[in-house]
């Protein structure tokens, strides 16, 4: 019995401690913002916020020389194509490798597969050139263009599609409907919790991609949310951590939200994606 | 993460059909023939259905296809004559012979990266995987619902944000004078740690950073594995008088050994591609220390201007990728159970 209890104790200190090592930092991000600018650096740190200043948001968000709502902008344009995009490529592919017969398939199927294998971190300056000579630097194509298909993408929806009854597929083509109505009124309905999973990850990717901006963008008004705020902590934090730490909480925000709500969702996107391919 | 979440599944794939990628195709087929044969009367509009069907294949994989061979097999292509090239990118590409490759033994500095690079691998993967598989062993535990979900919150909210925003956060939590960190030491008796401008320390605060971002993640995928368990497993081997311990020495870490075998890959590739973490904390420094190998590559590139050189360089990480998957792929037999 107190074995049981010790056991108990010390998994359950284990998990407490964990996840407040993994918080603390963030509502100290909180905490810090809504303090008096002037007393930012000041020690003891608060873990909770003890005083609002929701004017260092204000001042972020109204900044003259920062136009911080652009580079939220950006990014989420970005971020909004990046995934439309791989959505709309990738199941495509998907079906055609999951449904459709024709010769070479299996072989450019592997070559997708393999291509698995290819970090893109080792071809960045082959790709730096190739997006310098195809005149697109300093621009958001530079960023939207090579994202807008990915084989991890196709590889997950080939797996959705193929857990498809042919069945349906029998009726359709004896209803007379054509490959794309196939696609677009069959498949793609069946396989919403695969496209949502891709969506969610395309578009945190591409959300919190950072060696991407660095390397293409060049002028402030492309600049996205997360190289912005790095940039900028430069001018900044020096003077005005609370600021900067404004800036990062807005940039936190929507991810905030977004997995609050959908918890579940993403957790259980991830659990599939990761193990059941 | 999004590359490395995918080779999980291609790699059970592999190992499920020892045929290969042959077996899944022919699921797929024996459906479809199965649905020809039905239809056999209708002999003859067969021949301009399959032709239908085989230009509708190409023509649903051609953007993909068009996409990923001009940004991923134009890309691979070209790295491998610019190894060969001389190019700062303003004036045009010169032959360089083996110039670049010779230049890479000869590189004390690519040395000092790699070891660098070596070491926050290893640690940064040890420590994730074995955080990640506690810390999913202690939430996959029962208990009440709302607990479960401010603890997968708290444990996984780092995961989602952005690693540069973070990494910027960390800085200032770890300045060595009015730093957060320091600050919480000092009030519990210990001397405060030059965390960051210390060329000893700034690898531990780079490898502790990165298993503070990450370690939610693995716990996602740990938790995945032991919930396809079956608790079946666990009843029998209660029955039988096993006590906790056995039960996870018998049961937990033989099942769980093909989810900890792609968990150690993802970590693997995934940390040995770090960039924005080390660009962010501590800028490579202080000198080397902490300078790994993709920031290296960038530097290469973007303030050297040795284009093939960097490409050099970014091959090496390539084939050591390539191998050690490879490696990890055939040691993972002894040691990894398949139900």
């Amino acid at each position: 019995m107190f074995r049981v209890f010790l056991g108990e104790t010390v998994i359950w200190t284990f998990l407490i401690v964990m996840a407040i090592i993994e918080f603390a930092p963030i509502s100290w991000i909180l905490a810090t913002s809504l303090r008096n600018p002037s007393e930012s650096f000041k020690l003891p740190p608060d873990f909770w916020p003890t005083s609002f200043h929701w004017q260092n948001y204000l001042a972020v968000i109204n900044s003259p020389q920062i136009n911080f709502l652009l580079f939220f902008w950006n990014s989420l344009k970005i971020a909004l194509m990046t995934t439309l995009a791989q959505l709309l490529t990738c199941s495509m592919a998907a079906f055609s490798f999951a449904r459709l017969r024709y010769p070479g398939r299996d072989l450019i199927f592997f070559l997708f597969l393999s291509s698995l294998m290819v970090p893109a971190t080792v071809i960045m300056i082959p790709t730096f050139i190739l997006i310098r000579m195809l005149g697109l630097l300093d621009s958001h194509w530079a960023l939207i263009l090579p994202a807008t298909t990915s084989a991890f993408g196709v590889f997950l929806l080939r797996q959705a599609f193929m857990g498809i009854p042919s069945e349906l597929f029998d009726a359709a083509k004896i209803d007379g409907a054509g490959y794309w109505r196939m696609y677009w009124q069959i498949a793609l309905p069946l396989v919403g919790p695969a496209l949502s999973a891709l969506a969610i990850f395309t578009f945190l990717g591409s959300w919190n991609n950072f060696l991407g901006p660095i390397l293409y963008l060049r002028s402030w008004d492309n600049y996205t949310f997360p190289i912005a705020i790095v940039m900028l902590s430069g001018y900044m934090g020096t003077g005005n951590r609370a600021h900067v730490l404004a800036a990062v909480m807005i940039s936190i925000l929507p991810v905030l939200l977004f997995f609050l709500m959908a918890q579940r969702f993403v957790i259980r996107g991830i659990a599939v994606t990761g193990l059941k391919g | 993460m999004r590359q490395s979440i995918g080779l999980s599944g291609i790699w059970r794939e592999c190992k499920f059909s020892k045929r290969g990628m042959k077996n899944l195709a022919t699921t797929a087929d024996h459906r479809y023939d199965a649905s020809v044969a039905k239809k056999k009367h209708t002999i003859s509009k067969w021949s301009t259905n399959r032709t239908q069907e085989i230009v509708a294949g190409y023509l649903f994989i051609a953007p993909a296809f068009i996409s990923l061979f001009i940004f991923l097999v134009v890309p691979i292509l070209a790295s491998f004559v610019l190894v060969f090239m001389r190019y700062d990118v303003l004036s045009p590409p010169s032959w360089n012979g083996f110039e670049n490759l010779s230049q890479l033994s000869r590189d004390g500095r690519l040395q000092q990266v790699y070891w660098n690079t070596f070491r926050f691998v290893v640690f940064a993967t040890f420590f994730n995987n074995l955080l990640g598989l506690l810390l999913a062993m202690g939430v996959n535990r029962a208990m009440p619902s709302i607990i479960k979900y401010l603890l997968r919150t708290a444990l996984f909210f780092p995961v989602l944000t952005t690693t540069a925003s973070l990494a910027l956060v960390w800085n200032f939590l770890l300045t060595q004078d009015r730093g957060v960190v320091n600050y919480l030491l000092q009030q519990v008796g210990l001397p405060s740690v030059p965390w960051l401008s210390s060329s000893s320390w700034a690898m531990v605060s780079v490898v502790m950073f990165d298993v503070w971002r990450a370690c939610g993640f693995l716990m996602v995928i740990y938790l995945a594995g032991l919930q396809a368990i079956p608790e079946v497993l666990y009843e029998a081997a209660a029955i039988d008088g096993a006590g906790q311990l056995q039960r996870m020495r018998y049961i937990t870490l033989p099942l769980i050994s093909p989810t900890a075998f792609f968990a150690i890959i993802i970590s693997i590739i995934g940390a040995a591609q770090v960039f924005d973490n080390v660009w962010v904390l501590t800028g490579g420094g202080p000198g080397d220390a902490t300078r790994l190998i993709v920031l290296y590559v960038y530097e290469i590139g973007f303030k050297r201007f040795e284009m093939g050189y960097a490409a050099a360089v970014s091959l090496t990480l390539f084939a050591i990728l390539v191998v050690l998957t490879l490696l990890q792929f055939r040691l993972s037999r002894r040691w990894v159970h398949y139900d």
